[in-house]
């Protein structure tokens, strides 16, 4: 069974007496260890559609697996859990704490599925070494440069070895050195045997996956794999 | 377990990094249950030393008079219309009651006093028999008390409280002068120790004479009679010697089979109860007034709180995609209530134990911190902490992540 897989999930939206359907019967699988990116412009229904893969929210219909589980039956709680087992993610906006050191934000996921206090710190110290920030675990937010930050917020997303990282907008935020600062990162995951799935409408980000997803007025308008004489000379 | 113990770390951290906004809930608490607490320990203090009084009568004692305790006009005014105890019901009483250790009579009146050209008006004066000593709390410090002779032969003797002693003999033997009670001298055989002050009022501001000569000197009392106190052979047999005495009056008052007594029989257990009865709504009344400012401070930290939830939007957002679920978001933010209005009612349980005191110290009374007000005072603000931090906390599980996540 592929990693995920949807089969002809809806997501309908009524605004007063008009119904919007933002996803239309969208059936796709994802093989363990893909790099995918998700692109479309706004308003697409690419975010929709992340929301559903995060399990952020529940289709209106369709069915969804996400390592064997089905998850689109699942009620709040449960798809906390699958959040928290299953899915890292990288925000545009980073979203840490900003009153909390790095070491708080990375650990933050293993808080809610009981580890304990200290295989908590042993755990976030690791997966922030992973992203080369190792001298910076002490610090906030606020003390840390853009590139920092997301890459704090990949070792949060890492740090709890999830199925799969889902990142939004991942460079949204930042200039273009440290956006491909980001991007090298991302293709060292994946090398490493991560799944990652970007959501993205920028092209210089959706380069770096092997597979690209477009998605147009809800539904899937193309669905293509990325040679790597494409891949702008990154190799894996 | 754990993830209770990382929860309320986190409500502690987002205390302390929001100071103002804490002390400000905190202060609320604090004044709420400081105020409870203070009216509980006064109140408490002063049911104590009542409690404290009447204890000294001891277990195997009771009271007899026409008129012990009305708690209503109606009660007063019928039971002012009894006959009064006489010396000779009193003796008859010492004379066949069986089960009767010891029985003093005594009565009350108030005279002014002259000591030279000193002199205190409206003194309490107290007379009875040589026995009195025995049942009243006050203790000899100097001379000695009368006798049962002084008493047989109508001596006129009196025994002085310490402020009698203070106001007429600074630096004066007391023993030996004579006073003038009345219109009648009396010498001074012994003096009373000092008793303190109780509600303001002082407690050696009295004469003790023997009870002969009060009665020649100034009859009984019409309104009050003569005050009886009983005590029994054992505590055990309790009942038993109040049903003779009962049975002793009814007979030498001629009170008709069906008719209720026509005089008050009350055990200091019996007093305390019913005063306990009389002032329970008048204490409830001022717990209920002060508890009006806990609720405040209850709505205060609702708001509060809602204000805490609405700002950290984002922060729930966060948390959420991260896998927490709704009850770590509604734990987290209830701890923090809870933390709050639990240091407050600490704080508040201490400074009003500290303020009662400080007003009790102008009124003589003992005021000690009791379990009860105590307890009370933690539970209370707990569950203030509980109540009032609940729907916001439940307002902040409930975000949908995706909101909370976009939220600006």
């Amino acid at each position: 069974m592929p990693l995920i897989e949807t089969d002809n999930l809806w997501k309908t939206y009524t605004m007063g007496s008009e119904k919007v359907h933002a996803l239309r019967s969208v059936s796709l699988t994802i093989e363990k260890g893909e790099y995918v990116a998700i692109m479309g412009p706004s308003g697409s229904g690419k975010s929709t559609l992340m929301n559903l893969i995060g399990c952020l929210d529940s289709p209106t219909q369709g069915e969804y697996w996400l390592n064997e589980k089905r998850v689109s039956i699942m009620n709040d709680n449960e798809l906390a859990t699958i959040r928290n087992r299953e899915i890292g993610f990288v925000f545009q906006t980073f979203n840490l704490l900003p009153r909390a050191t790095s070491l708080h934000n990375v650990e933050l996921p293993l808080i809610y599925n009981g580890t304990s206090a200290s295989t908590r710190d042993e755990m976030a110290k690791a997966a922030l070494t992973k992203v080369n920030l190792a001298d910076r675990i002490m610090h906030k937010p606020s003390e840390l440069s853009g590139g920092q930050r997301q890459r704090v917020a990949v070792a949060r997303a890492l740090v709890n070895n999830p199925s799969i990282i889902l990142a939004d907008e991942p460079t949204g935020n930042l200039d273009s050195k440290t956006s491909e600062e980001i991007m090298r990162l991302f293709v060292d995951l994946h090398r490493a045997g991560n799944t990652i799935i970007t959501v993205t409408h920028e092209l210089s980000v959706a380069k770096h996956a092997h597979r690209v997803l477009s998605i147009l007025d809800g539904k899937i308008a193309s669905d293509e794999s990325i040679s790597e004489s494409q891949r702008n000379g990154y190799t894996d | 377990m754990r993830i209770l113990g990382a929860l309320i770390h986190i409500a502690f951290a987002a205390i302390f990094a929001n100071k103002l906004r804490s002390g400000l809930t905190f202060i609320g608490i604090l004044f709420g249950v400081t105020s409870v607490m203070t009216i509980m320990s006064f109140l408490e203090g002063a049911m104590g030393t009542i409690e404290k009084q009447l204890q000294a009568l001891g277990p195997s004692t009771f009271m007899v008079s026409k008129m012990m305790m009305a708690f209503s006009e109606d009660e007063f005014l019928e039971k002012m219309k009894r006959k009064p105890i006489t010396l000779e019901q009193a003796d008859l009483i010492d004379r066949e009651c069986q089960l009767c250790d010891k029985v003093s009579p005594r009565m009350f009146t108030g005279e002014d006093i002259k000591y030279g050209s000193q002199r205190l008006r409206d003194v309490g004066i107290m007379a009875g028999k040589s026995n009195l000593i025995d049942i009243v709390d006050i203790q000899v410090a100097q001379g000695r008390f009368h006798s049962s002779e002084d008493d047989l032969y109508r001596r006129k003797v009196v025994f002085i409280g310490d402020l009698i002693r203070e106001t007429f003999f600074e630096g004066v033997d007391p023993l030996g002068q004579v006073i003038k009670i009345g219109s009648r001298k009396y010498t001074v055989i012994g003096i009373a120790k000092k008793r303190g002050s109780m509600f303001g009022e002082s407690q050696d501001d009295f004469v003790i004479i023997p009870l002969s000569t009060a009665v020649r000197q100034f009859g009984l009392p019409r309104r009050g009679g003569v005050f009886l106190t009983v005590k029994a052979i054992s505590v055990d047999r309790l009942e038993e010697t109040m049903d003779e005495v009962r049975l002793l009056l009814r007979t030498t008052r001629k009170v008709p089979y069906a008719d209720k007594d026509d005089f008050d029989m009350e055990t200091a257990e019996s007093i305390l109860e019913r005063f306990n009865q009389f002032t329970m709504m008048f204490r409830l009344v001022f717990v209920g007034i002060s508890g009006i400012s806990l609720v405040i401070g209850g709505i205060v930290v609702m708001n509060i709180m809602m204000v805490s939830v609405t700002e950290r939007t984002r922060e729930i957002g966060i948390r959420k995609s991260l896998g927490a679920k709704q009850k770590h978001i509604l734990l987290q933010f209830l701890f923090e209530s809870v933390i709050l209005t639990l240091s407050g009612g600490v704080a508040g349980v201490a400074l009003g134990f500290l303020v009662a005191q400080a007003l009790a110290g102008k009124v003589d009374l003992d005021i000690n911190p009791s379990a009860v007000a105590i307890s009370a005072g933690l539970i209370v603000s707990t569950g203030i902490g509980l109540i009032f931090g609940i729907y916001p906390a439940m307002k902040a599980a409930r975000l949908d992540p995706i909101k909370a996540l976009s939220y600006e």
